[in-house]
């Protein structure tokens, strides 16, 4: 093999096995980096409240999260399985956000491509954007009611609003001359939307809900936090109101943990859907 | 593809520019046309230009003085301020299939494979299937791009993705293809490459081209004329015929006696005006 390649070009053998090679080791190391770091962090963690450097109050070994997250797990919290709450949050986010998606995207296609549209919704939205979706978070309790509409439609909100103005950017940013290149080979206005701007805007799109998806995680916790008896967010506010903070810490690991994996999901569906950027 | 049986012939003697009437002849009139960006500075003034069925015909001049607004007046992107445009007798409204574009910048879909984009504009014919496919297998031939059908843009060399632009304007045969500068940015053996590809494609594609570019190597070589257009407001300042022996797109018509004395003529002319 190895013959046959010198054979073939003048280059020396030992040049391009060294690109192959050393393009392979440096994504061990980096794997290894990446995989390392953290095990120390935990093991430094474990060390130190082992041997009582820091106070369990305000750091509970590793160990005792493991065995706090195994007895949430068999025994439930709060008189509800974990299940149940685990599953509680993950269907508030998953709804808001589907919902939250279609809604952000129909508006920022629309406000994208028909100035009359933007030029209509442009002072509402410029108002709403700096304003943080937290604050109309005791609003819309008032409006909706403490239970699950108020919950579902305040991520709903803070999510569409991120997917739509993204949207409008993609839209907007896609180049002018590939739409007249369209237009010179004899598309319409409907051919040019759906063969050019709507692929054009669809990297931003993405980018835009996977900054929603996360965001919505976050919003999530903070409408649990205020009201409910279900959800990862009411078990972080419950532990710490009972100064739990075994259960604390299972609470918000249990929110990194969702929030990375439906990430990954995400950004796994856009590099699928979005190939065409190498 | 339709094989255009007289198209050396169409080389004659220079028409009256600003004739308003029709000839059967031509393809493209530009007829006492005013342009500007804004209303305080014309870009062109009274300016004329006929272009005829299956010519190739370059505009030089220097820099700035309206080459590109030329052509986008002519594909339908910008209106003249007075005087008219007209296709084949048709004032000219906005874009259509019948003149194509190839633009400098990038201006493939990236999304498509360069099969995909090839095939765009057929979207929008009523061609049966089959002969569509046909089409657009014997382009990517032509343009020697089989083996890369599947491909992405961004999988591409500069030289390749101007040709995909170059094929996939072309595929449909407008009836003139509108050129700026389609080959300033990939190197010099590629853009010779380039050059003999579309001179092969125009060869059997029936419509006209009007090409923009600063070489006037390359003028020369594609041309079968060239029009010089003055600094200001687009006055004409001087045009030629080009005649070289046939096949057109022969690597030795790049040093032939004649290729030499054309590139002579039209370097002091562009020297006079610069
Ligand atoms: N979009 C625009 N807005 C305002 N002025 C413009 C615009 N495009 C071109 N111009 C001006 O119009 C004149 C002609 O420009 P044009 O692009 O047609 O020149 P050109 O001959 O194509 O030049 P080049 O060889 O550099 O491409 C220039 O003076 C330029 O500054
Ligand atoms: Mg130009």
């Amino acid at each position: 093999m190895s013959q046959a390649i010198s054979k073939k070009s003048r280059t020396p053998v030992y040049k391009q096995q060294d690109l192959q090679t050393q393009e392979l080791r440096e994504k061990g190391l980096l794997f290894c980096i990446g995989i390392v770091i953290p095990l120390f962090i935990l093991i430094f963690w474990e060390v130190t409240t082992r041997q009582g450097w820091v106070d369990e109050l305000f750091l509970p070994s590793l160990s005792g999260i493991v065995t706090e997250f195994l007895a949430m797990a068999t025994k439930g919290y709060a008189g509800t399985p974990l299940i149940t709450h685990v599953l509680g949050s993950l269907r508030r986010v998953f709804i808001a956000f589907s919902i939250g998606t279609v809604v952000g995207l129909s508006l920022g296609l629309l406000m994208g491509y028909y100035k009359y549209v933007r030029a209509a919704f442009y002072v509402v939205t410029e108002l709403l954007r700096p304003i943080p979706p937290l604050a109309f978070i005791t609003l819309f309790i008032l409006w909706f009611g403490i239970g699950e509409v108020s919950k579902v439609l305040i991520i709903l909100y803070a999510g569409a609003l991120i997917v739509m103005l993204n949207t409008i950017e993609g839209v907007r940013s896609c180049p002018q001359n590939k739409i007249l290149a369209a237009r010179t080979l004899g598309a319409n206005d409907l051919a040019i939307f759906l063969y050019v701007i709507f692929p054009a805007a669809l990297p931003s799109i993405f980018t835009g809900m996977r900054v929603a998806l996360s965001v919505d995680f976050g919003i999530l916790v903070a409408s649990e936090l205020l009201a409910g008896d279900i959800g990862i967010g009411y078990i972080i506010q419950d532990a710490s109101v009972f100064f739990n903070v075994e259960a604390l810490f299972v609470g918000i690991l249990m929110i990194g943990f969702f929030g990375v994996v439906s990430d990954f999901c995400l950004a796994f569906i856009s590099r699928r859907i979005v190939h065409w950027q190498g | 593809m339709t094989q255009l049986p007289s198209k050396s012939s169409t080389i004659s003697p220079s028409l009256d520019r600003h004739s308003p009437h029709l000839t059967e002849d031509e393809v493209i009139c530009l007829d006492q046309v005013a342009f500007g960006y804004s209303r305080k500075r014309l870009v062109l003034q009274d300016f004329g230009l006929s272009i005829r069925r299956g010519e190739f015909l370059t505009l030089l001049g220097p820099s700035g003085c309206g080459k590109s607004t030329i052509l986008n007046l002519i594909a339908g992107f910008h209106k003249p301020l007075s005087g008219r445009v007209t296709h084949s007798g048709q004032v000219v409204k906005g874009p259509s299939a019948r003149r194509g574009v190839v633009f400098q910048g990038n201006a493939l879909f990236d999304w498509m494979t360069v099969e995909q984009n090839i095939a765009f504009g057929f979207r929008f014919k009523s061609l049966p299937k089959y002969e569509q496919q046909q089409q657009v297998k014997t382009i990517i031939e032509l343009v020697g791009l089989r083996g890369s059908e599947r491909k992405y843009p961004y999988q591409l060399s500069g030289g390749m993705r101007q040709r995909v632009a170059v094929a996939r304007s072309m595929v449909v045969q407008p009836e003139i293809l509108l050129m700026d500068e389609p080959f300033a940015a990939v190197d010099v053996q590629t853009r010779e490459g380039l050059q003999e590809e579309l001179l092969k494609l125009h060869e059997q594609v029936a419509g006209a081209i009007l090409f923009v570019t600063h070489s006037v190597e390359e003028a020369v070589f594609l041309s079968d004329r060239i029009v010089i257009l003055d600094r200001d407001l687009g006055g004409i300042y001087h045009e030629i015929s080009i005649q070289l022996p046939e096949p057109r797109y022969a690597s030795m018509n790049r040093v032939s006696e004649a290729f030499n004395h054309y590139r002579t003529e039209l370097y002091l002319k562009m020297k006079a005006i610069s």
